[in-house]
């Protein structure tokens, strides 16, 4: 159960991992890397319950809080966003 | 294998994006697998500042870079040939060399043989503490960690040096869209708290379990770098006005050294904290304490320094 858990959670990393690279849009990429870090904190609580990791909570709650603020700073980044004229024909090259 | 899999894909991805925002999630996310490498490997204060420092704040000083300097990248004007073969041979000579190392984990290896039976037998007796990273980093080896806070110190103070802390007229606070949010606002007003009270508990039970001053340092600056972001950048430096940030990153590293300075005085070695009670076990319990403080100032002080400074900039035009 735990198992299938764990993969669960690494299939869903490889599919924000795929749209991170691809993304057609900022905002794909954006909620990709989001999505990716929300998805470490689980693997890890999951992870360090499964493999007996010792406080593996503590670390998972910083994920949980760099997260957040990261993603704050993006939106921040974005509201000052001053040259996004670049925006359409930017990306993987 | 997965994790370092992931690595190698996402530093790839990154290499060939010219859009640095993009590189700088795409960073972001490899800090965080990163630290889950270091957990698998069981080194859980390493996988605790990567993600404090590699993860957290560095992103959001990159973000802050990238607002002064521009988004893209510009095409390099040489070709990718020369570089790469300067890069393949020396990668082949890098890995030529670790032909020769030891496996991981090997007991044989010099690693395990020289010091580290001592500290792990001896540890638990000479410095009484459950965690022994702790042990290690804040009184067997004292003297670079101290070192180590010398440098950081100085780096900030290059920053400060070089940049300087601004007071431009648009660091007025409540002026920012995203500050309009109620959501938002409530939400860090809730969890800023947390954030604070979680520093404390990770800068005070370093003894015990994972963390320690450069990892709580770390997070109580982002917990007034969130405070900031959110609701202006006036509002911050009113808790924690700039000109004290510089004093207070010296007075972390004078902590350090008068703990030092005491031990010396009274006929021990320098940064023997057993010099500082009558039992031993005692004083380096509180030798460590007052280390680890010192640590976390001044590491506060100088990553919410050069935010300062980088933030309070407005891009030339």
């Amino acid at each position: 159960m735990l198992d299938a858990a764990i993969l669960a959670v690494l299939v869903t990393m490889v599919l924000a991992l795929v749209r991170a690279f691809q993304g057609p849009s900022v905002y794909d990429r954006i909620l990709a890397a989001n999505l990716f870090g929300t998805k470490t904190v689980l693997l890890i609580a999951l992870g360090g319950y499964a493999l007996q990791w010792h406080s593996f909570l503590d670390i998972a709650l910083l994920y949980a809080l760099v997260n957040f603020v990261g993603t704050i700073a993006v939106m921040r980044f974005f509201e000052y966003g001053s040259d996004t004229e670049e925006a359409d024909n930017g990306g993987a090259r | 294998m997965v994790l370092l899999a992931f690595l190698v894909l996402i530093a790839l991805a990154a290499i060939r994006m010219r859009d640095l925002f993009i590189v700088v999630m795409l960073f972001s996310v490899y800090s965080l697998m990163t630290a889950a490498l270091f957990m698998d490997l069981d080194a859980v204060d390493v996988a605790f500042t990567e993600a404090a420092v590699g993860a957290g704040v560095t992103g959001v000083l990159m973000l802050s870079t990238l607002r002064l300097t521009g988004r893209w990248e510009r095409r390099p004007s040489h070709g990718p040939l020369l570089p790469l073969i300067v890069v393949g041979i020396t990668g082949a000579a890098l890995i030529y060399g670790t032909l020769d190392a030891p496996l991981l984990g090997d007991p044989a290896a010099p690693v395990q043989q020289h010091v580290a039976p001592r500290y792990i037998e001896q540890g638990p007796v000479e410095v009484g503490m459950p965690n022994m990273v702790t042990a290690v980093l804040a009184s067997y080896r004292g003297f670079d960690t101290f070192g180590e806070t010398f440098v950081i110190f100085t780096a900030g103070i290059a920053v400060l040096l070089l940049l300087g802390i601004q007071e431009g007229p648009e660091t007025r606070p409540g002026r920012t869209a995203i500050g309009d949010q109620l959501v938002l606002r409530v939400v860090v007003k809730m969890v800023i708290p947390l954030i604070l009270l979680y520093a404390l508990y990770v800068q005070f039970h370093g003894d015990f379990g994972a963390g320690g001053g450069f990892q709580a340092g770390v997070i109580l600056a982002t917990a007034f770098v969130l405070y900031d972001l959110v609701f202006g950048e006036g509002d911050a430096r009113l808790v924690v006005p700039p000109s004290w940030l510089h004093r207070l990153g010296a007075l972390g590293v004078l902590l350090y050294g008068a703990v030092g300075l005491y031990a010396l005085f009274a006929g021990k070695p320098f940064l023997d904290y057993s010099a500082l009670a009558h039992d031993p076990v005692h004083g380096q319990h509180l030798g460590v304490l007052l280390v680890e403080l010192g640590v976390g100032i001044t590491v506060f002080s100088i990553v919410l320094a050069i935010f300062y400074a980088l933030s309070g900039r407005r891009k030339a035009s």
